[in-house]
């Protein structure tokens, strides 16, 4: 009984501040960078296209893409490769993908487009195949 | 309860200790991790965005490392201790005085003269020439290791300072650098990590790759084949988990190398003044175990128990570098195996310097460089070794001759009860020296300058210029001298299943060592008999 009235002052503070002082996450880019090597890049590998580099493209380059949403020349949806059903349907194979497996999909597209305006040609930290 | 600030990882505990204590804790939690994301983990690193004195806009590093200082005082007095500032070390071995400031290899072969450049790995700023101000604190470049936010970076030429305006580099090639967000990186500062340390370790030499063959920008995110500690999805170690400091100073240089520890491994929490980089301070020195040997398909006549003794008595003449790192170079970037600045100065038909490429885009001719040759993959090379390493230092006599002169030489015989066998990459140069003082040469490679080698291409105006530098007679000549330099190998170490195997020494048929690996390193008797290979 003693703890009832703390907790409800701490549940009013949480449910009136939090979205005033809420802010939109912002991407994780050493994780971005992680699932672009391991993932990406793993299966670019084995197709036509080859490996892209991050540093290939300048962020106003990779900024049209990730808007455009088009993979594979527009055959398909970009953020496919990152939702949970792919990540769910690779994870046997790949390790990457099994770790990430329940990252919430706006997530990890953030942190990929971290990864690549950092890495991109003209970024903070141009950045190779690697 | 006494809101005040809170410093260092001690006080982040003490915070949340409190707050868990709380009747609020529930409340205030959810609270926090809606509008601060960076707070559920505030007992890794203090959240410095909070601090009113890195809330404002910083013109230069120096602005930083005086905010930095008003909390952290008695850390950059440890920094100014370390070789990460002063470039020198002694060597414990013999009476030589080492270190970035002093050594000549055969690479890019010494700083004097060409600070600008080099110094972009210091950590420091405005190390631009030979005034450089060794006891002003505010020259303590905190950033450089602390930023984890991957958008600080020193180009070379800026004697270590980030970009502060919009500039482009390399000039005239038409790409353009931003200025860093000293405000963002100074607000985002923690731990060190891979990004950090590889940043300049991997970079050294002018390139990726290029100087020691295990480390790399490959081990930013490595899988487990590149190097089963840092896998990225496994144990993801950064470099500090066995680089672990005291006060700053980050042990583990090659400049004063731990070859073998005999003994059980340290135990948690006892501190002691061995150097803990190396696989011993985990591992132990009979590190086999039988329930590992028993994964392994044992020898004919060999129990799981002979097996394992039998490997780890191999331990005490193999370091467990040898089988554990069968080869370097393995993440896909190639390294440098030899540099023969003799050749450098070759122009276009155009009269202007070139650049050649080989079929995988690397490049292997400069004109203000010389040639390279690259390596992926590459076998190292066996010594004996027990941990003393000499130098050739700028004025001693050096001979030309058909052999190579060695810029280091590993101490270390069979016999002398204390080396171990370790790989290395062998790498080789030529250089310019004085052939009538008989002295390497440290010259002004690279700048804007006249005198310049990547200006002038001439090597007696570059020679002068650097000699006068670093201090040293010049006589005004310059030839070419072939020079070998060792570097041991300790990173990249591969899975269990990836490991050097008996046959990869031993012959199969006779136990003989003269066709594997060991061939050419002396001492070693005939080993037993492998019928059946492994």
């Amino acid at each position: 009984m003693t703890l009832r009235k703390p907790l409800l002052v701490g549940l009013a503070i949480c449910l009136l501040g939090a979205p005033l002082l809420a802010r939109a996450y912002e991407g994780d880019w050493k994780r971005g960078h992680v699932y672009y090597r391991m993932v990406c890049t793993e299966c670019h590998k084995g197709q036509p296209c080859g490996v892209i580099a991050p540093n290939s493209l300048t962020r106003a380059e990779w900024t049209a893409y990730l808007q455009a949403d088009k993979h594979a020349k527009g055959k398909d949806s970009l953020k496919t490769y990152l939702g949970k059903p792919f990540r769910a349907s690779i994870a046997g194979t790949n390790k990457a993908a099994a770790k990430f497996a329940d990252v919430p999909d706006e997530e990890l597209y953030a942190d990929l487009k971290a990864f690549v305006m950092r890495s991109a040609k003209d970024g903070d930290a141009p950045t190779g195949c690697r | 309860m006494v809101w005040g600030p809170i410093e260092g990882e001690e006080g982040a505990f003490v915070l949340i200790s409190i707050l868990r204590r709380s009747a609020l804790a529930v409340g205030l939690f959810i609270f926090a991790g809606a509008g601060f994301p960076g707070v559920a983990v505030a007992a890794d690193s203090v959240d410095h965005s909070r601090f009113k004195v890195l809330r404002k806009p910083f013109k230069s590093g120096q602005e930083v490392t005086r905010a930095c200082i008003g909390c952290h005082s008695d850390e950059v007095e440890q920094v100014m201790k370390t070789k990460h500032w002063t470039w020198e070390a002694m060597n414990p071995h013999f009476d030589q005085k080492l270190g970035k400031k002093t050594v000549v290899n055969n690479f890019c072969i010494g700083i004097a003269s060409n600070q600008p450049y080099c110094t972009s790995c210091h950590i420091g700023f405005g190390w631009k020439d030979n005034s450089f101000d060794f006891t002003a604190q505010e020259n303590v470049d905190c950033l450089v290791c602390h930023d984890t936010t991957g958008t600080y970076r020193k180009p070379p030429g800026l004697a270590g300072h980030p970009v502060y305006e919009e500039m482009e580099f390399p000039p005239g090639s038409g790409t353009i650098l931003r200025p860093v967000d000293l405000n963002k990186v100074a607000q985002n500062v923690g731990k060190t990590s891979r990004y950090s340390c590889i940043a300049c370790h991997s970079y050294g030499g002018g390139g990726d790759g290029v100087k020691h063959g295990d480390l790399d920008s490959s081990l930013q995110v490595p899988d487990a084949d590149t190097d089963v500690h840092m896998d990225a999805l496994g144990l993801d170690f950064a470099c500090a988990k066995c680089h672990a400091a005291t006060g700053h100073d980050v042990p583990g240089s090659r400049y004063a190398p731990t070859v073998t520890r005999r003994g059980a491994p340290p135990q948690s929490g006892v501190p002691e003044k061995r150097n803990p980089a190396i696989c011993e301070s985990c591992h132990g020195s009979r590190p086999h175990s039988v329930d590992t040997v028993a994964k392994i398909k044992p020898l004919p006549g060999f129990t799981t128990v002979a097996m394992a003794a039998m490997v780890n008595n191999h331990a005490d003449k193999l370091a467990c570098q040898t089988c554990h790192i069968p080869a370097m170079a393995r993440g896909g970037v190639p390294t440098k195996m030899s540099w023969d600045w003799s050749v450098a100065g070759r122009m276009g038909p155009d009269g202007k310097p070139i650049e050649e490429f080989d079929a995988k885009g690397h490049k292997i001719y400069d004109s203000k460089k010389g040639a390279f040759v690259l390596g992926e993959n590459v076998v190292p090379a066996y010594f004996w070794f027990n941990g003393e390493v000499k130098y050739t230092l700028l004025g001693d006599k050096v001979t030309k001759g058909s052999g190579y002169t060695p810029i280091n030489q590993f101490g270390g015989s069979p016999t002398d009860g204390k080396s171990r066998i370790w790989p290395v990459k062998r790498y080789r140069g030529v250089q310019p020296y004085d052939p009538v003082n008989q002295t390497l040469i440290v010259p002004h490679t690279y700048g804007t300058d006249p005198d310049a080698y990547s200006v002038s291409f001439n090597w007696e105006k570059a020679a002068a210029a650097g000699m006068a530098s670093a201090g040293a007679p010049f006589s005004g000549k310059v030839d070419f001298i072939r020079t070998e330099m060792l570097w041991p190998l300790n990173h990249m170490v591969a899975p269990r299943a990836n490991t050097l195997t008996c046959n990869d020494c031993h012959n199969p048929r006779n136990g003989s060592l003269s066709e594997g690996r060991m061939k050419n390193v002396p001492g070693l008797k005939k080993g037993p008999l492998f019928k059946s290979g492994r």
